[in-house]
């Protein structure tokens, strides 16, 4: 178990809560304790079992009551939504994916920074402090969506892409594809075997670039070469909006999306593929 | 471009309470014939149970011994969803694998039932499906394939929500129903919490509680006790695509039998126990190294793979159950509860189902919505493929532009 100070911002200054969490616990699984012990004691409802299926133990507050967690946002809790990103201890990441474990560890205190150790409070307790993401769309304590930084994805990107195929034979005939046609979206037309792209848009690139320029970011840029990659009719269009002043060539190569990408997307390697065939249609 | 024509406008004004998979489609379906919607999410959208399912995409064969008519409904609406929103969906089938005898045996009965229930399973020999699936137990027995598929829970609910935005819904997240008002045995409206703590009262005409695993917290406001069983279960994701295909056990359902691949991940569930409340469950060391047992089963060295994550959350069970295994021998089937027989005319809650039947659930809503305002409106949410998810975003930040949604500051500009 773990002693942890959680600063987390809320408004003009910061909620601090304490508790103790294992160490493999992520970020996400401690907002969601201590939240669900608040609105417990806040209904007057709190029973001493708990739920049935393993919750982490409560916090020891000392008998002061639970504070009310701000406002977050999540979803699947597996790194897979995107919607999870908050600033932790100074580096974007995704809550549900960062542990506490990680977080003792020496760690960058911002994009491409040098790891240090992380900070702690007289009693040796762990702090970890919240922020919400830069460049987003602030709702609530650090619940912001990151709305700028995915509105230049082309419309006509599709989400889907083939599957690596690792030699195995093909999928089975299949009687159902007349009665639900295939995605056209991106050339997948034959009945292949199909996955989702693995950006998982959370914004976590863009809130780390600091392009100071109007820039439509590395999560569009990425799209827009995956989409010039899968489908040739497209490439033109692409290739088009890569150009644009807020395209490719406001990217100034600090790598810092690359650097965050939870989904290793390396996103300023695509901004590169871009530029090199930029480059290439030019001559 | 999604912009389906609304038949006809009526003046009713209807409050959906959840913004998970059932009440998103719920709002979309009632915009679509031509009501006012406001739709209240306490937290983020599909921040409940639908973001943390599993995320597979039920051709219904899992259901066809047990319950035949949730299992057709299953087969019917995954087609659906394969046309209006194929984008939230890796569509790629699934297979049924018996590794033991007495699962291989299993195998005809299975087949008939799907067959019965519209499901077109059918029997593979044992090496085709290892050829197009190497990853599985190389001691398969018989298997048979199935339309299964994966969904993005998350992008498969946001296309409802961005297309009840589009077509007016008031979607409102981080704001909580913290009470409702009724007024001769009729709901009046409601007092509703901002993200922001600031509390105001609203009106509405009907209130359908779409709350899932929540119901009964949403149901207490109006003092009614809703017959609802929060029953949690866990899943683990490994890094690496193990298969394409979904991958499940040739046996009646059970703990940890079914794997979907997502994206890069593969990922191993369920289990299925009870909790008197369905927040802040998380998963127990023992469930975690009881599904990595299932998976080597299933996928031998699935458990050597790269852990990657454990969550659980709470499916809302129908009924009310006094053990698990009283949990498990409930329906996975939805019903419409109209509480005007209890002194709440106007409010209704829709409980149980699961995230493939999500369209299907909110037609049943809306329906009885319909029915209750003596409008005739037919359900058309089968027609129109839906926007993008990402154009919710830009409706939010629209909202949030006219101050109805919280703050809307931009964040600052550097870390």
């Amino acid at each position: 178990m773990i002693e942890v100070i959680l600063r987390i911002r809320d408004g003009g200054g910061y909620a601090e809560l304490t508790g103790r969490f294992p160490e493999d616990s992520t970020v996400l699984d401690a907002l969601e304790t201590l939240r669900a012990r608040a609105e417990a004691e806040a209904r007057g409802a709190v029973s001493g079992s708990g739920p049935a299926s393993g919750a982490i133990p409560a916090p020891d507050r000392g008998g002061a009551p639970a504070a009310r967690v701000p406002h977050y946002r999540h979803s699947c809790h597996h790194g897979s939504c995107g919607t999870c990103g908050a600033v932790i201890n100074g580096l974007p990441s995704l809550m549900c994916l960062t542990r506490f474990s990680e977080l003792s560890a020496p760690r960058p205190r911002e994009p491409g920074g040098p790891a240090r150790e992380p900070e702690r409070d007289p009693r040796g307790a762990l702090v970890v402090t919240l922020d919400p993401l830069p460049k987003g769309t602030l709702i609530a304590g650090i619940a912001a969506r990151p709305t700028a930084a995915l509105e230049a994805i082309p419309e006509e990107y599709s989400y889907l892409r083939p599957s690596e195929d690792a030699g195995r034979a093909p999928l089975p005939a299949d009687p159902t594809r007349d009665a639900a046609p295939r995605e056209t979206k991106g050339g997948l037309t034959s009945p292949g075997r199909v996955r989702f792209e693995a950006c998982i848009e959370c914004g976590l690139c863009s809130a780390s670039c600091p392009v100071a320029v109007p820039f439509m970011g590395p999560a569009a840029l990425a799209a827009v070469n995956r989409q010039r990659e899968k489908n040739p009719d497209s490439a033109d269009r692409m290739l088009e909006q890569a150009a644009r002043p807020d395209g490719a060539p406001a990217c100034e190569r600090h790598l810092h999306c690359s650097r965050v990408c939870p989904q290793a997307v390396y996103p300023g390697k695509h901004i590169q593929l871009l530029r090199n065939a930029l480059a290439g249609r030019a001559q | 471009m999604f912009d389906p024509p609304i038949l006809s406008r009526h003046d009713a004004r209807i409050c959906v309470v959840g913004g998970g998979g059932s009440g998103a489609a719920l709002a979309y379906d009632l915009a679509l014939r031509g009501f006012s919607v406001l739709l209240l999410e306490k937290g983020e959208f599909t921040s409940g149970t639908t973001g943390r399912h599993h995320g597979q995409l039920h051709s219904g064969a899992r259901y066809a011994v047990g319950d035949r008519e949730i299992a057709r409904e299953c087969m019917e609406e995954t087609l659906v969803l394969r046309r209006i929103v194929p984008q939230a969906i890796e569509y790629n089938g699934g297979i049924f694998a018996a590794i033991r005898d007495d699962e291989a045996d299993y195998a005809p009965a299975f087949v008939s039932a799907c067959l019965e229930a519209g499901i077109p399973a059918r029997e593979i020999p044992a090496a085709e499906a290892r050829a197009r699936e190497p990853a599985l137990n190389p001691a398969l027995k018989r298997s048979v394939w199935v339309p299964d598929g994966t969904i993005d829970a998350y992008r498969l609910a946001a296309s409802f929500l961005s297309a009840a935005a589009a077509l007016g819904a008031e979607m409102r997240a981080f704001t909580e129903l913290v009470g409702v008002e009724t007024s001769g045995g009729r709901i009046q409206g409601g007092t509703i919490r901002d993200p922001c703590g600031r509390e105001e009262r609203v009106s509405f005409d009907c209130l359908v509680s779409a709350a899932g695993a929540w119901a009964g917290e949403v149901g207490a406001l109006a003092g009614l006790d809703i017959p609802i069983t929060p029953a949690p279960g866990t899943m683990v994701a490994v890094r690496g695509r193990i298969s394409d295909m979904v991958l499940s056990r040739l046996a009646p359902p059970g703990d940890g039998d079914i794997l979907v691949p997502q994206r890069g991940l593969s990922i191993i569930g369920s289990t299925q126990t009870r909790a008197d409340s369905p927040e802040g469950i998380l998963p127990t060391k023992a469930e975690i190294e009881f599904l990595f047992r299932r998976a080597d089963e299933l996928v031998p060295g699935f458990s050597a793979a790269p852990f990657h994550a454990a969550w659980a959350a709470a499916r809302p069970l129908a009924g009310r159950a006094a053990s698990d295994a009283e949990g498990r021998a409930i329906s996975r089937d939805f019903a419409v509860l109209d509480h005007g027989t209890e002194g709440v005319s106007g409010m209704f809650t829709l409980i149980g189902g699961k995230a493939t039947v999500l369209r299907a659930m909110a037609r049943k809503a809306a329906d009885a919505v319909c029915a209750h305002l003596g409008i005739r409106e037919p359900c058309r949410t089968a027609d129109f493929p839906l926007p993008s998810w990402r154009s919710l975003d830009a409706f939010q930040a629209r909202m949030a532009g006219r101050g109805t949604a919280g703050s809307g500051g931009r964040t600052g500009g550097t870390a």
